[in-house]
């Protein structure tokens, strides 16, 4: 359990487990649970989905500005596609519709984070991308290579900000209560269409 | 305890020999388990099959006993795994047992349903699902080889609020032309099961359960969602797991509970090797909604139900 899951440096959280905070190398290892050299390798862990999972991926990453390479390392997941969606994110960033461009994956929106993070994360990290590759030892070949490339810290931290996107909130209406937009429940859990006006 | 009654019609869907949908307590909970998740079914040994076997028949065994309608969830996750694992379902069910594909790749899908129809067995079929991802090759595959059911998935990634997951399924939110529901008709389905997709924690997760009343009320159709999902993601348990299985394990089946007071008709529940705890906790909460429903709302319980079979 050492070092895994530390809120304290990458406070998006996630499967991950935290190395050397000073390392350039960060390694996304698709499904797989993998051990790394916990000195040379800032973090690393698993990123199942092609939104949310990516988000925090990039929102983590540029919260180190020591990390300047990031290895995407396995399988890509079946469905999701969410490693190949991650290398489109860095190599063309999003459409206006926040949509991941050239994305392969079912669902590729970036929602929770803004443009800025995501132009942060473009500049900040070069991918190296072994996806594909199950190998362990050309993993560790790739960690060894960045570390000896360096460029050094790319300056501040960038602590993304969550967007939090306002939902259908629960009201009270003369003793009932609103499910969502149009939809009222009384307190015997009879449920009724509220038009639009908000007359039942 | 609150049991829900929904003011538009409710809708009952047939696959096969199961039924479900209606007002809360008109019928009892469809439990779908998972079959072949995993990266140890990778390659199928005798050991494996035996243990599926097994699984297989204590979910038809405890589906009877507790009186909630059973189906498998054979989850596909590559073209070469698509004739293997459902001949072997095909092989361990009857023609009236029900089963749905639950598979993460549109390509898969698509060979799925051929490989399906050429077995005659498509009227069992319930798809799993169609959602955002959808292509033009797959919506022509379904045109073709129609599957008697469909899950039609509300995940709607740029809106996860109700009103959002409501969004793609009617009106697609700008990211599908008329909205899912549209579209599995337009395809040709006409039992559609929707799910409300379950998401993490920290990511409007409540709102999983919301939607299920709102997306009931407001289409009629079966409602339900995988929440074990949900907990599975949910990193505090997920460190605890190996230690401690049994916390792991209801908090894992106590979770399908919460939907079913919020008026969901199925679940998909996780292993199918889940199922002797599953069935009797999902079929304790069926009792508790059925006589809430019959108090308040006249609704009687069919003859085959919790309330009868778990006196």
């Amino acid at each position: 359990m050492k070092g895994r899951n530390s809120m304290n440096e990458y406070l998006w959280g996630g499967e991950f487990n935290t190395g050397n905070y000073e390392s350039p190398v960060a390694v996304v290892t698709m499904a797989e649970r993998i051990d790394l050299p916990e000195g040379k390798v800032a973090v690393w862990g698993k990123m199942m989905t092609e939104n949310l999972g990516v988000e925090k991926v990039v929102a983590n990453i540029i919260s180190n500005p020591n990390i300047r390479f990031l290895i995407i390392f396995g399988s890509d997941i079946r469905g999701h596609r969410s490693g190949s969606t991650l290398l489109s994110l860095h190599e063309n960033g999003l459409g206006e519709d926040n949509r991941i461009l050239g994305a392969p994956g079912a669902m590729p929106y970036i929602e929770n984070i803004d443009r800025e993070a995501v132009e942060r994360f473009q500049q900040q990290v070069e991918i190296v991308n072994l996806l594909g590759e199950e190998k362990e030892e050309g993993l560790l070949k790739a960690i060894d290579d960045c570390i000896e490339k360096d460029p050094g810290s790319f300056g501040d931290p960038y602590i993304a900000i969550k967007i939090e996107t306002k939902g259908a909130q629960m009201e009270d209406l003369q003793g009932k209560i609103a499910l969502c937009r149009d939809l009222l429940l009384d307190p015997l859990g009879k449920i009724t269409t509220l038009n639009t006006q908000g007359e039942e | 305890m609150i049991v829900y009654s929904f003011a538009t019609e409710q809708k009952i869907c047939e696959i096969g020999s199961v039924k479900v949908g209606g007002q809360p307590g008109e019928l009892p909970t469809l439990l779908i388990g998972t079959v072949f998740y995993g990266r140890r079914y990778k390659e199928l040994n005798e050991e494996l099959l035996e243990k599926a076997s097994k699984d297989i028949e204590a979910q038809r065994t405890i589906s009877e006993e507790t009186g909630n309608p059973s189906m498998l969830d054979v989850f596909i996750d590559s073209e070469e795994h698509v004739e293997e694992r459902l001949s072997y379902v095909l092989d361990h069910t009857s023609s009236m047992e029900p089963f749905s594909i639950d598979v993460p790749e549109a390509e898969v899908r698509i060979e799925a349903l051929d490989y399906l129809d050429g077995q005659g067995a498509l009227d069992r079929v319930l798809y799993n699902s169609m959602n955002l991802g959808i292509t033009e090759e797959e919506k022509e595959a379904i045109r073709s080889h129609p599957p008697k059911a469909a899950i039609v998935l509300g995940y709607n990634p740029r809106d996860l609020s109700t009103d959002g997951r409501m969004g793609i399924l009617g009106h697609g939110s700008g990211m599908v032309e008329g909205g899912l529901i549209e579209m599995a008709l337009e395809c040709g389905i006409e039992n559609l099961l929707l799910d409300t997709a379950a998401t993490p924690f920290d990511h409007k997760a409540a709102e999983t359960l919301r939607s299920i009343p709102a997306m009931k009320n407001r289409w009629g159709y079966p409602v339900g969602c995988s929440i074990h999902n949900t907990v599975e993601s949910w990193l505090w348990l997920k460190k605890r797991r190996k230690e401690n299985r049994e916390l792991y394990n209801i908090c894992d089946i106590g979770s399908n509970g919460l939907t079913i007071v919020l008026g969901a008709d199925y679940m998909v529940y996780g292993p199918v090797s889940n199922a002797p705890f599953a069935f009797p906790f999902v079929g304790m909460v069926d009792k508790l909604v059925s006589e809430g429903a019959e108090e308040y709302f006249g609704v009687e319980p069919p003859e085959i139900h919790p309330r009868s079979r778990m006196e």
